[in-house]
This record gives structure tokens, sequence and C-alpha cells, in this order.
């Protein structure tokens, strides 16, 4: 277990005498390397700052590069200098304290109120729980209302208008103060007074604002790199410290020889502008120092910004061992619940096995083994890892103890990690059993790529192997896809069957469907059930009653669909409707039925066997489409003439009852909106005609309407290929209509042609082929489309982004509340009921 | 309205689990599908569309608590006797639709020489309104202060002045002025709802108090989608229930994601827990954390450290992000709970032999 030592973090500003406690070398030399290309003492390099060349010695530790934490270094400034970060916070106390007594301008009612304000909120442990931003707030408001106080009430001394010029130069008056006087008057602040101002005097005093000892990053921050030719090349924070300890230099000698007030003026704000660069290279109203290649460097605040700064690139995701990644290929084969590990890979990780007394002697059985699956390492009691070879395997068999930790390879039935990205819910990354397959690559059941969103046009996934006992028993029982087949966005399943395990199933339970003893007994036995239905005279078997040989013993199950179809099954026997997409595919009822009854192993292994049988019945009855599915024969050719010639007679109609002003307005909309709804519910009227065209003259004998209604695909794909692509869209969600002034969309038609085809209708389909005026029209919206995915995909992360940030942090207390990590309480119940999501379709299953 | 039926055998199987990371997983339900967004086509449009901000757009305004939505309507209902009599309803319509001089004045002339301004109507628009010449003048003296006088379908305004700055403003602001229906509403029309046949009023504002003081308007079912008009109006409970409506609406009716109601509820429960609406994001609930390092890993990086530095501030480690950084066990799930064992159990525990 861990041991917490972290129990919180105080945040505060180092004193002078604090950095030069923390310092091991006080630095006097603006270089690095010596002719011999040693470092040099006092230099930046100093190797009393710690090494990171092999082979040197830390002069403050002893340790080696690889032990040698770095040790921290100060450099002192001559003359101080405004720590440019903070100059906003000293803007503010000097708005908020007398120039003359140096106290808050709050006058004693004030303070009494402030007092109240700030008194710590406890609860009952006796923390503080304020919030430091309403603290802030708090301050805010109350320096609005003091900072334009022009006379003391502590010491009736008239205040002198202070004003900031960025980034660190201060106005009082006539009077610009220099960083050193800032200072003493910043010191005289008392610490109750900063008390009221919500500063913490003990460990954030203003005056240490005011850098005079400056703090060096240890060398492990900024290490050097060796160039190939042998060249060094420094880092950017070490140029940047070369760059003040030259200036620091200069001002010394210029000032203990006596130079006038202004030369030491201007070396005192180069000082001050290259510590300002130091601390923040992109500060605003100040030019950023240049690498010698004109490049801006990269100083401290930079390196902790943004997305590839050290919060969100380092700290808040890590990089980790034991994981693999590689391209997904599919296999039908393959339980839902497993990954296929290729060989190659499965001998590269590791899973550690815990040596104890009991386990002993399998250790030393395995330890022997000098095939897959063998031990790669062993770490012994004291932390050592050492690699196993033919060479010492005799010894580390003698020395094995209760105690050392064994990591052997991979092997079938390991708990894994399988994640692909972008891992936008949590079933993006779930635990999956290892099965070690030959090739290289992942296999993954197709009924488990969609919560992955994952396709096998060359996807790559990660593979995470987990190392303690605590994590494998973590993924085991909370991460496992059997317990993952119901979406926790609304219930409904998202592991399920899908294309052809819809469409073979739809075939195989067809109400005239028969099956050879053989067919029967081969698919049957695919899904490992050994036992025959009731056979009918002929000797043949009923596809339906094959079906529910699958099912589990004794399911009552009843549901319509949209269309009016119902779907019943009695007893584990189907006796009404067909299997299709909406009863069987992603979504359906049937597998909240089955899970919530009879648990999530029988419906993970449910969805497997009725996906291979499908699979395989469609096989045998060999399902494909062609060219000559959306070949139309001569009567939908007609009808489809007819239609659109139909279409656009009416659409005339309304035009001419328009232009004749006997059009009747829909109510609350303009003559001229309403004219172009109707055209528009007209077009839409068209659609569904040709939908319903195709399906009175086109049977199941055509395979792509047969897929239209089990398996993958909608009427709308057939329709665009064998009817008419329709009416295509803009961004504006209008018809299309921009172009020239007159309205037209091409010179081709005629100004203020609002008919269909003038207006983006394409009358072709893709098997006939598009007209220009039709491709064109065609283009306009899928560019519409392109754009448009484009621009949501970005605008969705960061909505997304925001909404993890924002409610990360809420989860179901012990008493049912959801409450933040403050403590505050966001719901007094989770939902009202303390019903989990994921559960809430068990309610409309019975 | 989101309760369900009480069933106690059923409310234990389907309970939530202590320490389920509720947060997330509403933010993960609400932002999956943001990808799959589609933009509205004919298809479902139909006649009833209107022109008000849909799909991602709409949910990135809620979710950002916009002062001002992009499109706000205002849902006027009736009151019992008149709300299906049609000509009582375009009644109501023409007394809230908000109409601008701009709107009935086919031209207006300023004369610098006299003094005087001419506004001259439009004949047809002036009808349409319900409207007269006279009572286009009375509403200009009483906004304006001015003489006028009425001339079929002229009218002239006496502005009292030669200088020319002050003709021209006045006749700018003449411009903009409402000379008929509630101010602030915009424009409104009129509409039936399919199911129950009665007749409403939508107009393009969010102007609830006006419209609420007319007689005749059914005070308890009016509705905007303008989130801050409900607060304003009818308090931060009602702003709640309609963030979640309004959600719910863009999100399940409109994009066909469906999407369970707790994690609307707990989104908008988030964001109005203080009595305010709150932003999700840096100026909201994000940027209000109670620790620095949340803050800092999230946006604004520097500001955060900077400030929590200059006063002192201490980070309680207690949220996910801060625990994640320093590389501990997160508080939450599993992370939120321990096991304690009495020292005397654990000695009496003695492990068992092993069979192999």
């Amino acid at each position: 277990m861990h041991a917490e030592v972290l129990d919180h973090i105080k945040f505060g500003i180092l004193s002078p005498e604090q950095i030069k406690q923390l310092s091991v070398a006080k630095l006097t030399v603006p270089d690095t390397y010596n002719e011999d290309g040693y470092p040099i003492d006092g230099g930046l390099l100093d190797q009393r700052l710690g090494v990171i060349d092999p082979g040197l010695i830390c002069k403050t530790c002893g340790g080696r590069a690889q032990t040698c934490p770095g040790h921290f270094g100060h450099i002192e400034l001559t003359r101080p200098v405004v720590h440019s970060e903070f100059s906003k916070i000293i803007y503010m106390l000097l708005q908020t304290t007398c120039q003359q007594c140096h106290r808050t301008l709050l006058n004693d009612d004030q303070i009494l109120t402030f007092q109240d304000k700030f008194k710590k909120v406890v609860n009952i442990e006796g923390e503080d729980i304020t919030n430091a931003i309403e603290k802030l707030e708090e301050r805010d408001v109350m320096v609005k209302k003091i900072r334009n106080i022009k006379k003391c009430p502590h010491c009736g001394s008239v205040q002198q208008k202070i004003k900031f010029s960025s980034p660190t130069y201060f106005y009082i008056g006539e009077k610009k103060p220099k960083p050193d006087e800032l200072r003493d008057m910043l010191s005289k602040i008392s610490d109750h007074d900063l008390e009221l101002l919500g500063i913490d005097p003990r460990t954030s005093r203003p005056e240490w604002l005011i850098i005079s000892q400056l703090l060096v990053a240890l060398v492990n921050v900024r290490p050097s790199i060796t160039l190939e030719s042998g060249e060094r090349s420094e880092d950017d924070l070490t140029h940047k410290l070369v760059d003040i300890m030259r200036i620091n230099q200069r001002l010394e000698q210029n000032i203990n020889a006596g130079a006038p007030q202004i030369i030491i003026d201007d070396l005192w704000e180069l000082l001050q502008y290259h510590v300002t660069t130091y601390f923040n290279n992109e500060t605003s109203g100040i030019p950023p120092a240049r690498h010698r290649s004109g490049r801006a460097l990269k100083t401290l605040a930079q390196r902790l910004k943004g997305k590839e700064g050290r919060f969100r690139y380092n700290l808040s995701g890590k990089r980790v061992n034991y994981s693999a990644r590689t391209v997904i290929s599919a296999d039908p084969y393959i339980h839902i619940g497993d990954v296929g590990v290729p060989r190659d890979i499965a001998s590269k990780l590791t899973v550690p096995f815990y040596v104890t007394e009991w386990n002993i002697e399998t250790a030393k059985k395995l330890l022997e083994k000098t095939t897959y699956p063998m031990v790669l390492n062993i770490i012994s009691r004291d932390g050592k890892r050492k690699r196993i070879l033919d060479t010492n395997r005799e010894e580390i068999l003698k020395i094995v103890q209760v105690g050392d930790i064994l990591e052997r390879q991979l092997i079938d039935g390991d708990i894994a990690l399988f994640n692909r990205q972008p891992s936008l819910h949590r079933v993006s990354i779930m635990a999956h059993k290892v099965k070690v397959v030959p090739g290289k690559t992942f296999r993954l059941n197709y009924c488990a790529t969609a919560p992955y969103n994952a396709d096998f046009d060359g996807d790559e996934m990660n593979l995470h192997i987990p190392q303690t006992l605590e994590a494998q028993a973590e993924a085991k029982y909370l991460m496992e896809v059997k317990d993952q087949v119901f979406s926790p966005r609304d219930g409904g399943a998202i592991i399920s069957n899908s294309e052809d395990g819809v469409t073979g199933m739809y075939l195989l339970t067809k109400e005239e469907n028969r099956l050879t003893k053989d067919e029967a007994t081969f698919i049957l036995g695919l899904a490992g059930v050994f036992e025959l239905p009731k056979v009918d005279k002929d000797g043949t078997y009923k596809g339906r009653d094959i079906f529910s040989m699958l099912l589990p013993k004794g399911l009552d199950f009843e549901t319509k669909t949209k269309s009016g179809m119902t779907f019943r099954i009695k007893d584990g026997k189907l006796v009404e409707g067909n299997v299709i997409s909406a009863t069987f595919g992603r979504g359906a009822k049937l597998y909240v039925k089955i899970g919530k009854d009879y648990g999530s192993q029988e419906l993970i292994d449910f969805i497997f066997r009725t996906s291979k049988v499908s699979e395989a019945y469609a096989t045998i009855k060999g399902v494909t489409v062609g060219v000559k599915d959306y070949m139309v024969n001569q009567k939908i050719a007609d009808e489809r003439i007819a239609l659109l010639e139909n279409t656009f007679k009416k659409v005339d109609d309304l035009i001419v009852q328009y232009k004749t002003r006997k059009l009747q307005p829909l109510i609350g909309y303009t003559l001229r909106q309403s004219l172009e709804k109707m055209i528009i519910a007209e077009l839409d009227v068209a659609r569904r005609t040709a939908e319903s065209v195709l399906s009175k003259y086109e049977g199941e004998e055509n395979h792509a309407l047969l897929m239209s209604k089990a398996g993958r695909g909608s009427m709308l794909n057939l329709e665009q290929m064998s009817m008419f692509l329709g009416q295509q869209a803009t961004l504006s969600s209008g018809r299309i209509k921009r172009g020239y002034y007159s309205g037209r969309v091409l010179p081709h038609i005629a100004p203020r042609d609002i008919r269909p085809q003038a207006r983006g209708f394409v009358v072709s389909n893709y098997t006939l082929g598009l007209d220009p005026i039709g491709l064109f029209m065609h283009a306009v919206g899928s560019r519409g489309a392109e754009v448009f995915k484009a621009l949501l995909t970005a605008r969705s992360g960061y909505l997304y982004r925001r909404l993890s940030n924002a409610l990360q942090d809420y989860y179901v207390q012990g008493d049912g509340s959801v409450r933040d990590a403050s403590n505050n309480m966001v719901e007094t119940i989770y939902g009202g009921d303390l019903i989990d999501p994921i559960k809430t379709q068990y309610r409309l299953v019975e | 309205m989101f309760m369900a039926k009480e069933d106690k055998k059923q409310d234990q199987a389907t309970q939530v689990a202590i320490g389920e990371a509720v947060g997330t997983v509403a933010a993960q339900s609400i932002g999956e599908p943001g990808t799959q967004m589609i933009l509205r086509t004919f298809h479902y449009a139909g006649i009833e569309s209107t022109i008000a901000t849909s799909g991602l757009p709409r949910i990135v305004e809620l979710v950002d608590a916009k002062k001002k939505p992009t499109t706000p309507l205002t849902y006027t209902y009736l009151n019992d006797n008149i709300k299906n009599n049609f000509e009582k309803a375009t009644d109501m319509t023409k007394r809230i639709n908000e109409v601008y001089l701009a709107d009935v004045a086919k031209r207006v002339v300023e004369s610098f020489s006299k003094g005087t301004i001419t506004i001259v109507l439009n004949r047809q628009e002036v009808e349409a309104n319900d409207l007269t010449a006279k009572q286009i003048a009375s509403k200009i003296e009483k906004a304006f202060n001015l003489d006028t006088t009425v001339e079929d379908r002229r009218i002239t305004v006496n502005v009292h002045t030669k200088d020319l700055r002050k003709i021209r403003s006045t006749t700018t602001k003449l411009y903009e002025s409402v000379v008929s229906g509630v101010e602030g509403a915009g424009k409104a029309v009129i509409r039936q709802d399919k199911k129950t046949q009665e007749f409403y009023v939508v107009s393009a504002g969010s102007a609830l108090e006006p419209i609420m003081e007319l007689e005749g308007v059914d005070k308890s079912r009016i509705y905007s989608n303008d989130i801050f008009a409900m607060y304003r109006v009818f308090g931060v409970e009602a702003a709640r229930n309609s963030l979640i409506k309004e959600l719910k609406q863009t999100l399940q009716e409109e994009q066909g994601i469906s999407i369970s109601d707790r994690h609307l509820m707990l989104l908008a429960d988030a964001m109005t827990m203080s009595g305010m609406i709150k932003s999700v994001g840096r100026h909201g609930l994000s940027g209000e954390k109670n620790s620095v390092f949340a803050r800092a890993a999230y946006e604004e990086t520097v500001k955060h450290l900077i400030n929590a530095a200059a006063f002192g501030e201490t980070d309680p480690m207690k949220g996910v992000t801060e625990n994640i950084l320093v590389g501990k066990q997160i508080p939450l799930g599993t992370g939120a709970v321990r096991l304690t064992v009495k020292k005397e159990d654990l000695a009496k525990l003695k492990p068992k032999k092993s069979k192999d």
C-alpha cells in the first residue's frame, strides 16, 4: 500500500536568506567550460551544482550523473531588481497602503468588516474550507474600494497618484522609485496589514518580491548537449544566466570605478531586462530575448505553459513501461473479451510473479525454462533487477527466495488494458484477456470495435499490462469488456451484433428458411451447441429453431419496433418477428434483458456465439454486393422519371401560386419563406417516395436492400446510387444559393430561378453518373460537410476538455450526495434517485 | 420530473456505486458525442424548423453561460380561455411584436431650413401591424416630447431647432424608436402546437417581464431559451431546469443523441450550485477550484502559480488533477475508500497452505 506522505502543498516566496541557505555555491564567473572542456569553478556549470557528464563526481554530494539530484546555486545581484511576474501584486500593495505610514488605507471600521470576512470558515474537522479564489475576489473588491483614497485614514497624509508601467516600472506622483526604494516601502507593511489583504506573511513577505539574491537552477534542469561534432550546446536557461551574470559584473565594475549615475542606471535597467526575460520571455511590453540564430529563448514560464509545457505534457500525462502498440486486425473467432497479442510482443512484455513460500517450487520450475514462456528478470528483495541469461540461470536458481519477484513473459489469460485514442469515454480503455497469436498485429473481435470507435483500415492500438495485484484486480473486476457492454451515457448496449452479425441472423430466422443437417450441425458446432433442434418431416431444420438454440434457456422477451413489428421470445424460443437491426443491432433491448437476467458473462458469450453463427451463415448464403444490385430495372427507371417530373411540376405549381399571390402562407412565416419551406418539404417527400419505390420493386435478393434492413447501411445509400442524389445543402442549412449577385449559383442558371435543379437538387445518381451542374452542386455539399467536420472536431475537443476539467472531481459519497474536492455539495442525492445511468434501461425491459 | 418509480428490488440492483466518478462520466457522456453532431439537414427540419442556434454551437453557448444567447427566443402561452382562439392569439402576437419606425416608414425626409422631419409611412406595413398614422405620431410625441402633425400617411415632426447635428441625431433615434409592441421582445410570430392545437407566440428576444404584464398571458407557462432571463425572472431553480431542458433538446431531440438525464442534471447542478449561473471553463467552475495545481494544469498556468506564491496559498491535494501531478492515488472510485483491519484480527489470520 501507499504510505501517504503528501498531505498538502504550501506555496510561498523564497526570502534572500532562504536562497542563500538553499544554495551550495555563489556563482561569480559568467562562463561555462574552460578550454580543457571542464566546468569552471564558480561558473554556471560548477560541479557543486551537480553533474551531468558521465564520469564526473558531484562536489556537493559525491554522487555521479545517475545518483546526484543536483543542487541550487545563487547569484548575488549588485543592485536589486523587481520580479516582473509579481509586479501586479506590488502595484496592488502600493495602491492599498499609505505612502507615509505604510498601513492599509482601510479605516478602522473597514478593517473590522474585512477581518470578519477573512475569518476562517472551518468544517467539523477544523479544516479551513474557505475557497482561495473567493478570498481573492473579496480582496479585489476591497482594492477597488480603497485604491483611489486621497488621504490616509491613519496618519492623514496625502496620497499621490500611483502609476504602473508594464512590466516593472512604477511612478509615485512624479517620482520613479528604484527597486531598492520599493523594497523599503514594501518591507514597512506590517504582517497584520498583509493578512488583511489575504497575504500569508510567514511565507510571502512582499519585500522578497524584489530580488537581490537570484536562485540558480540546478544543472540537471538545464543540461548542455554535446553535438556530434563535439561542440557543446548550452540550454536556453544557461544562456540567459550568462547574460545576467555578465551585466551584473559590468554593473559592479562600473559602480566600483565611480561611473556616472546615468551609466549605472542604464546597466541596472539592462540587468532588470535580463532577469525579467529569465522568468518569462513573453512578458508584454518588452522584446523577447533571442538566441544567436534569432529564435526566441524558452525560459522558465515557457517551460511550464501550454499543451507542450511541463504541466500538461509531463505531469498530467506520463510515459509508461509495460506497454505495446501495433496495428489491429479483425478476428471473428477470438472472444469479444480477449485480445490477440502477437508472440513477439508477448515475449517482451512481462508480468510479475511474486515468490512466496507456497509457490516457490512453481517459481523454480518457471525459472528453469529457456523457451517461451520463461522468466526474463528477477527483482530481488532489495529491489535490484537482474536480467536472467543462460549464463547466470543456474546461479539464480540457487539463490531465489521468498520475497523475490520474477518477471515472466505474457501468457494466455493474463489481464491487459487495451486502448485506442482519442480516449473520449471510459470504454475507450477496457481490460481484455490475453490470447497469444502468431503474426504481428493485435487481434480484436469486431463486436468490440464500437466502444473504441475502431476499424481495421490501419488503426493502431495500445496495450498495457497492469503490474501490481491491486491493478490487476481492478482491471479484472471493473474494466473487463463483459462489464462494459452497456454505455454509461444512456444504458444502451454498445457492444452488440452489427453488420454481418445481423445480416446472417436475419437470413437464418426468415420464416421460410430451412437448413440441411450438415449446415445445422456446422453452424451450431461453431456456437458450441452440440444438440439439434426438432427435425422437420423432410429432414431439414427450421432456421428459427436454430436461432432459438442459441438463446439463453428460458428467456422471455418482447419488444415492438418503430415499424410496428413485434419481436417475441418465449421460454427461450423465437416465436414472433424477425431479427433485424432494430431488434438485434446496436442498442437493442434484447441485450439489456439478457444482461439483467443472466449476467454479463452470459451476455457477452451470447453476443459472441450469435456473431459467429451469423457470420458463418452469411458466408453459406453468400451475401455480397455488386454493381448489379444498383442497376435498376425498367419499371423503377420509369417510376423515377415520373416521380421527378411529378415533383418538379408540383414545385412549379407552388411557384406559380406564389407569383400570383394565391399561395396560403404558413402561420408565422412570410410568403417567401413559406414558399421555400414548402419546396423543401416537397423535395423531402420525393426522397421518401423514392425509398418506397425501391422497396416496392426490389426484393431481398438485392443485397444492398437487405443490408439496409439488417446490417450496415441505410436506404439512403441505395437511393443515392440507384435513384437520385437529391437536395444538397450548405453550412447555413438552406438550399444552395450563393454565387452571383442575382442569386444564381452558376452562369448556366437563369437569374432568380428557384426551381429545384437551380438550387442544388441533383436528379442523377451514382450509377447513371452526374452531369456537370449536378457534380458541381454535389461538390458544394461535400465541401461544406468537410469544412464543417474539421471545425467541429476542434471545437468539440475543447468543449470536452472544459467539461471534464470542471466536473472531474465530483463523485458519489457514502451518503449518496455528490460533492467536489472542497466538499461543496453539488447534488444532495445523485440524480435525485441514486440510480446509475448505466442501469437505467433495466427498468425498461420486463 | 426525473424520478423513477419506486421499486425497492430494482432500486438496489440499479444503484450507483459509492465513489463512482459521476462527474467524469457526465463530462464524457456530453463530450464524446460532440464529434458525432451533425449539421441539420432537410430530413428532419421539415416545416417546424426555426432560426435558433443548434448543434454544437448551442451546447457551447449553454455551457459557457453566455449572458446573451445568439438567438434568444421567448415562448408565450396564453390563458385557457383564449389559447384556442386564432384571432385572439393573432392579436396577442401583434401586441408583443416589436415594430420600429424603420419597419413602417417608406422614407424620412429632413428639412434643415424648416427644422422638421417628415416621415412617409408605408401603407401596407402600417396596416399589416394594425397601426394608424395617428397612433405612431402620438408614440413619437410621447417618447421624444416633440410636436407632430399628421396628414394622411405623412407625419411631420417639428424639432424646434435648425442645428444640423441635432436634426440628424433625432432622425437616427426616430428610426430606432419602437412604435408598437413590447420593447425588447423582438419580432413575434404565432405558432400552433401540433398536439394540443393551441396557439402560442414565439418572439425573438428575451424580455420576459414586460410580456408577462400583458393581459391574457399565462405567466406560469412562459418560457425562454435564454437561461439568464429565466434566472432573472424565476430564480436559480428555474434556470437549472431550463438549462437541462435546452441541453436535452439540443442533444436528444435535435441531434438524436440519447443521453441519460442524470448527466445533464449533474452539469446543470454544478453550474448553478452557488446560486448563480457559473460557466464551465476558466472564468467559472474550473477557475474557482481550490487547488492551485488543478488551476495551473488547466489554463493560465503561470498566473495561478504566481498568485499562489504571492498570497501563500495552500493546495489541499484533494482533487484529481493535483494527485495525478504528484503521482498519488486519486481520491475517487476505488481510491476513495480505505481498508481498515484491527491489529488483533490481523494476527489471527494464518496463511493457508495451497494444494500444489
